[in-house]
């Protein structure tokens, strides 16, 4: 209902504006270079006395869409060149073009961007602490978007297996679904298993911002411990970009992406991708003989269920750049998956024949528009609804062990839970932002995002089974006001408040008679209002030394596959109470060089956090399933820091590394008065040490002019750490993910100016055991090919 | 310049690939499971979960002595794997099995080493259990459905060959033949059969009242012939409700070889507990397989009207026995505990326990000498102790102090 309410309004707002845009109005653009001819980008623009600025895109571009005509004084400032002005006069429906060509200037550092960061200023002018992947770089790579997030300082990605398994990220301590998942500004919380961040490519993405601690209130949401927004967009005019990739495993991944817009304005793009894998990697792990029960232990298996695959196709159609919208893009998200499941959360049970299957029907709207109404007041608007259904097949009554042997037993019986249990869980989101740029010292901005979630299923077997008639509904709110100071182009301050608000409807399963196993329903729900707030702030020292603060009241509220299941390896915790932290985050970093031909960049930084009702993973009581809880409090003292290097265009690499120190700080347990045994412990089952490097050769002109080749090296580390609390038990004899080391190699060849590109990679080089979550096994030595064309056209 | 770096960058792969690789795993272990000529000596298993975890299985603790003392789980202990346990001892070997509901699980068997030491012996597979008991050479075990499928599945696991020997099925509801279902609660084999008595419950997913019963005024015991696992017969009594409860122990052999049965009267439908007979005990007599008809102790009228809801054998006929908290009701918190003299139907409140009891242990020891039992019990102002108990003069007090856990079961080997 909301839903339809929010789309109605939105309607209504088109209607308004377009009604109230019917002059034709000017514009201002203009492209900028250095004096050696280069372009350059993130330059600031400025219109004297007018409430907003620009920054020059990657190809030293700039453009004021919408300007009513008059005498403009344009303002250029970019970092390590000379300021300049110019006044120019512009008149009615006149698209008027001024270029600037700057003068480097002594005083100021050139921007002495090392390879492999995104140049891109804005983003690391914000208060906020964040690294941003230049994900162009890694487009010949056969990488996903969350092996490249690996590779970022303080983030963990941790996978439950192969290719389209599920994915967990940590961030600095922050786990699971306190960071959370944004494209282009949307969150990506409900796009159900066939639109993941293990499923997409990284080609998909030009960007991907990391934004640790405190996250900006544009990025509507209530994360805990940061943020990965991946951005999409790109300015170009047409292009077309395809790749495929094969290796091991039988993988197979396809990805199409091409945009064209028109000179009129309209706009089409058009993305599809399609991964493939038998994901039969070996395992070490112990077989039980079915008859027997004897365990083989420490042998060698081939997975034998664990086939997926995922289709997607992604279409938008619009139109950019008209006095009502820059940008009114409809779009389509379609796609579906298949993926077998091989094993529980624990490797100890295995499966043959169960699977999963689902689609995603996505509408989506997007809408922007500058100056609406008056002069820096802009509003962007997006809205999704996603359609599709999930369904869990478990229907085949038989017991497998790793060998693929099986015994079939006769009767309706399943190897886990019987199910033929389709659902679709009717995800709504809607966001709305719109900021105002008062002058160029104060801006504000107002954020909504609502999401809706209403589970409903059945299931064929046992269609009146109790527990498919119980509603799942959750419906989240999360409001937020930001005010941006910015002092000088030195200083710069962020205020926010966040409304947080969560409406849960389902049914508790009680117990009757008090018998063990006895169930029955009654209606619930739950309803939670919070308020959370902070403040972030960044320093110049001088150009190229920043130093940032930040601190925040923030919270977490569950998710909808914790509060309900994911019908998978998660099961539900209805009680699952909202965590909150106190977080406190300090970062510096610093670039320089050596006669411009050796680039340094140092970062560097320290958080302290407190949270109540700190979330976690633990096993389920048949432990075969996680399921998440509440611990009462949690400290984490965190630090992390990053240095990288790079040699002329020919040479870079760069290290990292991350200590966590997250610890139980729950002195008394409910209703005990002795303290707790695990008081100040570690947090068990969470990597608190871990760490990067990478190293990239560029040979110029490999066979014929024009031509590059990339060397590329990537090692992980990951310090052995407890599966259950450390202080508990014999060392000896305790249960821990061992030390874990994974070297990738990897090499790219680029023809053409960038046209074809072949890449060849190698991951797990030396075949270690490596594992996440429960000791789940990953694969060991794999090798991937990936071709690529890619063309595009700016004018 | 150029040349400098392109020659450090190999050498600095090639060091660290060679120091980043990994050891290769332990070959399996051995299987050492000789046995040495036993010392005399006893050992105590505790199996201990530390307050505050969730989702871990218990820590195994050993103690030479249950009278006195203090152990902890901080430092100390075996860590399991899987987060929870229940535990059986026969052979001298003492054995942790997982339990799964649907799903396969490990058992982990264990003995004491030369010294004394808790040793790990090997994993083995089975199916998740609802019924474990020692029988013969064996651990017996059953799984129970509830629902769909109509057969439960009886294991026989060798104790000292670590596998299963034998499996036998049983249609359910074929045995309950009252349109419900038998669940088994526990097993006793003597002899060469085994008895294993059951509950007779709807199952789901009717309702929800999976539990639940239209018969709960029936006694009822399957005996099987052991080790064949051969169905011989049911014998049923009408006097009281079914033996034993939900993972819940309800038979015991006594020395002088008869079975004594305990029903806790706890049949229950919708909700509500309908049993209209008293909880009691019944006994079948050595060598038969008949519910005696000239003994009959209502304990439930000796005990002021509360329920049985657990028992420990002490030895000479004297059980430990766990009640319900009020009388004439299954609800409350805090058990309470007695002697009962099943040969001579005497019942003695014990007094000495704490009466803030917050969690009881299910699975206790005794040396069967007549007079003392040991039974874990959790308070919130003193954490966990095992009790010992004196059934001769019907007192108990503390004993072994367990650390920041809660006690989940007491064993013992000898070495």
């Amino acid at each position: 209902m909301q839903i339809k309410k929010i789309l109605l309004l939105t309607v209504l707002c088109i209607y308004g504006i377009l009604t109230y845009a019917q002059n034709r109005s000017s514009s201002l653009s203009g492209h900028l270079k250095s004096s050696s001819g280069t372009s350059i980008a993130a330059a600031t623009v400025k219109l004297q006395n007018q409430a907003y600025k620009l920054v020059s895109d990657e190809k030293g571009e700039y453009r004021f869409p919408s300007l009513k005509p008059g005498n403009y004084v344009v303002h250029i400032s970019a970092m390590g060149f000379k300021p300049q002005k110019q006044e120019v006069r512009i008149n009615e429906g006149e698209d008027a073009r001024l270029n600037f060509t700057l003068t480097e200037s002594a005083e100021q550092m050139e921007t002495v961007t090392v390879i492999g960061r995104t140049p891109i200023q804005e983003i690391n002018q914000q208060a906020f602490n964040v690294s941003s992947i230049d994900a162009k770089k890694l487009h010949n790579s056969t990488l996903d978007i969350a092996s490249a997030l690996d590779r970022v300082s303080g983030v963990r990605v941790r996978v439950a297996g192969g290719l389209g398994s599920q994915m967990e990220l940590s961030l600095n301590g922050f786990t699971g679904r306190q960071v959370k998942f944004f494209i282009d500004g949307v969150p990506m919380d409900n796009f159900g298993s066939s639109f993941q961040l293990s499923n997409i490519p990284i080609n998909l993405a030009q960007r991907v911002e990391v934004y640790k601690g405190v996250v900006p209130v544009w990025l509507g949401s209530d994360a805990l411990g940061g943020a990965i927004n991946i951005v999409t967009d790109n300015n170009l005019k047409s292009y077309v970009d395809a790749s495929y990739s094969y290796g091991s495993f039988n993988t197979h991944r396809t990805f199409f992406n091409a945009g064209y817009t028109s000179e009129s304005g309209f706009k089409f793009q058009l993305n599809a991708f399609q991964n493939y894998s038998d994901n039969d990697y070996k395992v070490t792990t112990s077989t039980a003989d079915l008859f027997t029960g004897q365990y083989y232990p420490n042998q060698k298996f081939k997975r034998f269920n664990d086939t997926y695959h995922n289709e997607t196709i992604i279409a938008g159609a619009g139109v950019v750049n008209k006095s009502y919208a820059d940008q009114l893009m409809i779009g389509l998200t379609m796609g579906q998956n298949y993926k077998e499941v091989q094993t529980g959360i624990r490797m100890a049970s295995v499966f043959g024949k169960w699977f999963r299957e689902g689609n995603i029907i996505m509408p989506t709207l997007k809408y922007a528009k500058k100056d609406l109404f008056v002069k820096g007041l802009d509003l962007r608007v997006n809205g999704n609804f996603n359609l599709g259904t999930e369904k869990n097949i478990d229907t085949v009554y038989r017991r497998y062990n790793w060998l693929g042997q099986f015994r079939e037993y006769a009767g309706a019986g399943s190897e886990r839970e019987r199910s033929l249990y389709k659902y679709r869980n009717n995800n709504g989101l809607a966001t709305a932002n719109l900021s105002y740029v008062l002058n160029e010292h104060h801006s504000f901005s107002l954020n909504n995002v609502l999401n809706t979630f209403n589970r409903k299923g059945h299931d064929e077997l046992d269609p009146t089974k109790a527990i498919y008639e119980q509603p799942f509904i959750s419906n989240k709110n999360i409001l937020g006001l930001g005010y941006k100071y910015n002092a000088s182009e030195k200083w710069n301050t962020s205020l926010f408040v966040k409304h947080f608000s969560q409406l849960n409807k389902f049914s508790i399963a009680y117990n009757p008679s008090g018998l063990w196993g006895d169930v029955a329903y009654q209606n619930q729900k739950t309803d939670y209002s919070k308020l959370g707030y902070g403040i972030a702030t960044t320093y110049f020292l001088k150009p190229n030394l920043q130093i940032k603060a930040s601190y925040e009241k923030s919270f977490r509220l569950p998710e909808t596959d914790e509060l309900f299941g994911d019908i998978e390896n998660l099961e539900g915790n209805i009680g699952l109470k909202p965590e909150h932290s106190y977080n406190y985050n300090a970062g510096l970093s610093f670039q320089t060089h050596i006669n411009k031909i050796h680039r340094f960049s140092f970062d560097g930084s320290v958080l302290y956090r407190d949270a109540k009702d700190f979330i976690r993973p633990s096993l389920n009581q048949n432990q075969t399933k996680r399921t998440m809880g509440n611990l009462a409090s949690v400290t984490n003292l965190g630090l992390e820091g990053e240095i990288r290097y790079s040699f002329k265009q020919l040479f870079t690499a760069g290290i990292n590394a991350t200590y966590q120190n997250l610890r139980n700080d729950t002195r008394f347990e409910e209703n005990m008065v002795m303290e707790s045994p695990l008081y100040r412990d570690r947090i068990p089952n969470m990597p608190f040490l871990y760490g990067n490097a990478d190293a990239s050769l560029f040979f110029k002109n490999v066979g014929q002019k024009g031509n590059t080749l990339t060397l590329g090296y990537n090692v992980l580390y990951v310090h052995d750490y407890y599966l259950s609390w450390p202080s508990q038990g014999e060392r000896a004899d305790k249960y821990d993910i061992p030390r874990q080391w994974q070297q990738d190699v990897n090499a790219v060849y680029t023809l053409g100016n960038g046209k074809y590109n072949i890449g060849l990679e190698c991951k797990n080089i030396t075949d270690n055991r490596i594992y996440d979550n429960f000791s789940l096994q990953k694969p060991g030595r794999a090798f991937y090919a990936k071709i690529r064309y890619f063309i595009s056209k700016n004018r | 310049m150029k040349t400098n770096y392109t020659f450090l960058l190999p050498v600095l792969v090639l060091v660290t690939m060679f120091s980043a690789c990994d050891k290769p795993l332990p070959d399996p272990l051995d299987l050492a499971d000789n046995d040495f000529e036993l010392t005399g000596a006893t050992k105590y298993i505790i199996a201990a979960t530390p307050v505050g975890t969730s989702g871990i299985a218990d820590y195994l603790l050993t103690a030479a002595d249950l009278d006195q003392g203090k152990i902890t789980t901080r430092g100390n202990g075996m860590e399991q794997e899987g987060s929870y346990r229940y535990y059986v001892s026969n052979k001298n070997r003492f054995f942790s099995l997982l339990y799964g509901q649907g799903n396969p699980g490990a058992v982990t068997s264990y003995k004491l080493d030369a010294t004394g030491k808790l040793s790990k012996l090997t994993n083995f597979q089975t199916e998740t259990m609802q019924v474990l008991a020692p029988a013969k050479d064996d651990i017996f075990t059953i799984k129970v459905p509830r629902s769909g499928n109509e057969f439960a599945t009886m294991f026989r696991i060798n104790a000292r060959k670590y596998q299963i020997v034998g499996e036998q099925q049983a249609n359910i509801v074929k045995l309950a033949g009252n349109g419900e279902r038998a669940h088994f609660t526990c097993a006793v084999q003597t002899g060469d059969k085994i008895f294993i008595p059951y509950m007779s419950i709807k199952g789901e997913p009717r309702g929800g009242d999976t539990f639940g019963t239209k018969y709960p005024d029936s006694t009822w015991v399957a005996v099987y012939s052991y080790p064949e696992l051969r169905f011989e017969k049911t014998i049923r009594d009408n006097r009281t409700s079914f033996i034993g409860n939900y993972f819940v122990n309800g038979m015991t052999v006594t020395d002088e070889g008869d079975i004594y049965a305990f029903s806790p009267a706890a049949a229950t439908n919708n909700g509500k507990a309908v049993s209209t007979k008293p909880s009691a005990i019944v006994r079948i007599n050595k060598g038969t397989t008949e519910f005696d008809r000239s003994y009959f102790f209502n304990v439930q009228q000796a005990a002021g009207g509360h329920h049985i809801s657990g028992q420990t054998y002490v030895g000479k006929g004297l059980f430990i026995l766990e009640m319900y908290p009020q009388p004439n009701s299954l609800d409350g918190e805090g058990k309470k505990f007695a002697v009962a003299d099943v040969v001579n139907k005497t019942f003695k409140w014990v007094t000495g326990v704490p009466d803030n009891i917050t969690s009881t242990t299910p699975n206790n020891y005794s040396p069967k000498d007549g007079k003392k039992a040991y039974i874990g019990i959790t308070t919130a102002s003193e954490g966990s102790y095992v009790y010992v108990f004196d059934a001769e003069i019907a007192v108990a007090k503390k004993g072994l102090q367990v650390e920041g856990g809660t006690i989940t079961a007491i064993n013992a080997l000898n070495y």
